[in-house]
């Protein structure tokens, strides 16, 4: 209990002492306004920039990640322990059944919107005398609505129902092959026994996604049609859409809790091999946003030195007159340096307020964009400034200035009490 | 045995100009005892200002010895410096040196930030006492640039006893204010003294500042020239000699 009373004496002790530092640190800044203001406008501005240059970036992670999720791979993927790893080299070895009781619990989950069933297999596709390798998926049509949201259609329809003779082809798949929506292709597959399977499938829509790399050579049936033609009962995965992204490794964690097998493997979206483009891009251009964050840094450092620089040269004699009257060395260089936090603070929510504004406004106007590497046309991409973002130019901000008046500060803690005193005269 | 508060024992002041080495205090020796309200007088440039410096441990000695309220100030680092000043010593400057940004009564209250032992209520308490002490208990909430240069002084009067101090350093507090104001200021400071038993040490080279006061030093060139003490309106001198400051009288 005594324990308790001392650390809260200290405690409330630090807060006054803090409150006392701010109090006197925003004085001396509202003192000096238009140098201030000089300050103030130059980290807003860093911050605002800051925003901005991660904000637009944040939005391309953001449409290529949802892109990816909601249009192939859903948010978890439920597999056999192994497909990922070897899959590849024996698909049909790694199936799993269509519905079983833990499908059931999974869908059960508050956060899990759809359960879709998978069968992916590959065989060569014919148009007259053209013959090409594809990648197929074998889907249900009315869980895919949901689940391939950023699937779009740019010919014809989508899949009709789960046992139809239909196929969708990817938009370069169907340029490569020459059809087009009414016409009729056919599949070669290897069977589950080693046999070879073929059918007849009439094209009734061609899509595009947001890789070229797979609308080149994906097509899409319904399950029951696919299962047909591979001669298998089961599929490959049951992919999981949740409400959101954000919730994708929490939900895991339950439901790995919540459902102990062995006989099935849960993945997040993050760790599928679809997924490594999207992380490559992330770390690489993160890099980039790292270097402008860098940059932008320096120059708030440069610009509030100087400032501060100033403040302290016009203030020895009150430095002096403190240091007279008993304020310690430390102390100087704390108040001193209170006040640099007290200017990115400012500063930094100042700056945020503003990005976050100008944000909207761009992201309204849109941002014409160039087709990327791997897409086949250009998109209009916006400006999505997150609460993560808005709290590192924060975090930025404030620490760059609390830099920036550390130089002047130590300089003003060791000034001679003598000398500074005569300033004041 | 009147108690002495400032021993000032075979000090020497040097520092380099360009050059040339100047001597700004040569050998000087004083004791002060507590309760005196003694003026340091000589001509600008005599030194009284580096004595000032040295008894308010603002700068330290080339050699000798300083004690200040029974602490020896030789080896002691700048912040064990700093906390002596803080708690033993108060300041009141010629150009007064409040802070602008802050009001009457937190320029007051400002050495006691320095004392962790006292919560914001003690601290309320005393400069409220203080600043009515000085007759300024209705400008507490005034800036500097609100007040008068007798009213400032005024705060940095009270600014300077708010710790309770042994002593009070004033380097020429007259000499910014008009000789009525600066008449006020010096009665004040007086009655405190007489009141408080504060010991109150200032330079001056006013002789009607110098009249004052109840003990004397005169200084020249960096050396105790007389040591002076006030009996019945008149100055009793001997040569200093480097010999101890006259005892202090029953106050």
């Amino acid at each position: 209990m005594y324990l308790r009373e001392r650390i809260q004496e200290q405690l409330k002790a630090w807060l006054e002492v803090a409150r006392l530092d701010f109090q006197l640190a925003l004085r001396n800044v509202l003192r000096q306004r238009r140098r201030s203001l000089f300050g103030l406008v130059s980290i807003s501005g860093g911050v605002v920039a800051m925003l901005l240059a991660a904000g637009f970036f944040e939005w391309n992670y953001d449409a290529m990640r949802e892109g990816m999720i909601r249009a192939r791979i859903g948010h978890i993927q439920v597999v056999k322990p192994g497909y990922l790893e070897a899959g590849e080299a024996d698909p049909l070895s790694y199936l799993i059944p269509e519905t079983a009781p833990e499908r059931e619990l999974i869908e059960a989950f508050p956060a899990v919107e759809i359960v879709a069933p998978r069968l992916t297999f590959s065989g060569l596709v014919s148009m007259g005398e053209s013959t090409i390798s594809f990648l197929g998926e074998g889907v249900v049509p009315s869980a895919e609505e949901k689940l391939s949201g950023a699937l779009r259609i740019v010919d014809g329809v989508d899949l009709s129902g789960p046992k139809a003779d239909e196929a969708m082809l990817g938009q370069g798949l169907a340029q490569t092959l020459g059809v087009g929506v009414g016409a009729n292709v056919i599949l070669v597959v290897k069977t589950s026994s080693g046999g070879v399977n073929a059918k007849e499938l009439r094209v009734v829509g061609v899509f595009g996604t947001i890789t070229k790399a797979y609308d080149d050579y994906a097509l899409r049936l319904p399950l029951k049609t696919a299962q047909e033609l591979l001669r298998v009962k089961g599929v490959h995965s049951w992919l999981i859409l949740l409400d959101a992204t954000s919730r994708t490794d929490s939900t895991l964690a339950r439901m790995q809790e919540k459902i102990p097998t062995n006989d099935l493997e849960f993945v997040p979206w993050h760790k599928t091999a679809t997924a490594d483009f999207y992380n490559k891009t992330v770390s690489l251009f993160s890099k980039q946003v790292l270097v402008v964050r860098i940059m932008i840094a320096l120059i708030i450092v440069l610009s509030i030195s100087n400032t501060m620089m100033t403040n302290v040269r016009e203030r020895i004699g009150e430095i002096g007159t403190s240091m007279a009257l008993g304020v310690t060395r430390r102390v100087v260089l704390r108040r001193l340096l209170a006040e640099g936090i007290v200017m990115g603070l400012v500063g930094g929510i100042v700056g945020a307020i503003a990005g976050i504004v100008l944000a909207h406004v761009i992201s309204v106007i849109g941002i014409p964009m160039p087709p990327p590497p791997g897409m086949t046309s250009g998109y209009t991409a916006g400006i999505m400034v997150t609460p993560g973002i808005v709290l590192n130019a924060l975090a930025i901000a404030v620490g760059t200035a609390f830099l920036a008046g550390l130089y002047p500060a130590r300089k003003a803690s060791r000034l001679n009490i003598v000398d500074a005193l005569r300033q004041a005269r | 045995m009147p108690e002495p508060v400032v021993e000032v024992d075979h000090v020497f002041k040097e520092y380099k100009l360009g050059d040339h080495m100047v001597t700004a205090l040569d050998d000087v020796t004083l004791t002060i005892e507590r309760g005196v309200f003694l003026a340091i007088a000589g001509p600008s440039g005599s030194g009284k200002s580096t004595l000032l410096n040295i008894i308010g441990c603002v700068d330290t000695p080339s050699r000798g010895r300083v004690a200040i309220a029974g602490h020896d100030v030789s080896g002691k680092t700048p912040d064990q410096l700093a906390n002596l000043r803080g708690r033993n010593i108060g300041f009141v400057f010629q150009t007064f040196n409040l802070f602008p940004v802050l009001t009457a009564a937190e320029n007051v209250e400002y050495p006691l930030l320095q004392m962790p032992e006292l919560d914001k209520e003690d601290r309320t308490e005393r400069v409220s006492a203080m600043l009515d002490m000085v007759g300024l208990g209705k400008f507490a909430k005034h800036r500097p640039n609100q007040l008068s240069g007798g009213q400032r002084q005024r705060v940095a009067i009270a600014r300077a006893l708010v710790t309770h101090p042994e002593i009070v350093l004033a380097d020429e507090p007259t000499a910014n204010l008009d000789h009525k104001t600066g008449e006020g200021i010096l009665a004040l400071m007086r009655e405190i003294n007489r009141r408080s038993r504060t010991t109150f040490i200032f330079s001056t080279h006013d002789k009607k500042v110098i009249d004052a006061a109840d003990r004397l030093v005169t200084i020249e060139d960096g050396t105790l020239r007389l040591l002076g003490i006030r009996k019945d309106g008149q100055w009793i001198t001997t040569p200093a000699n480097r010999k101890p400051a006259p005892a202090a009288p029953e106050i």
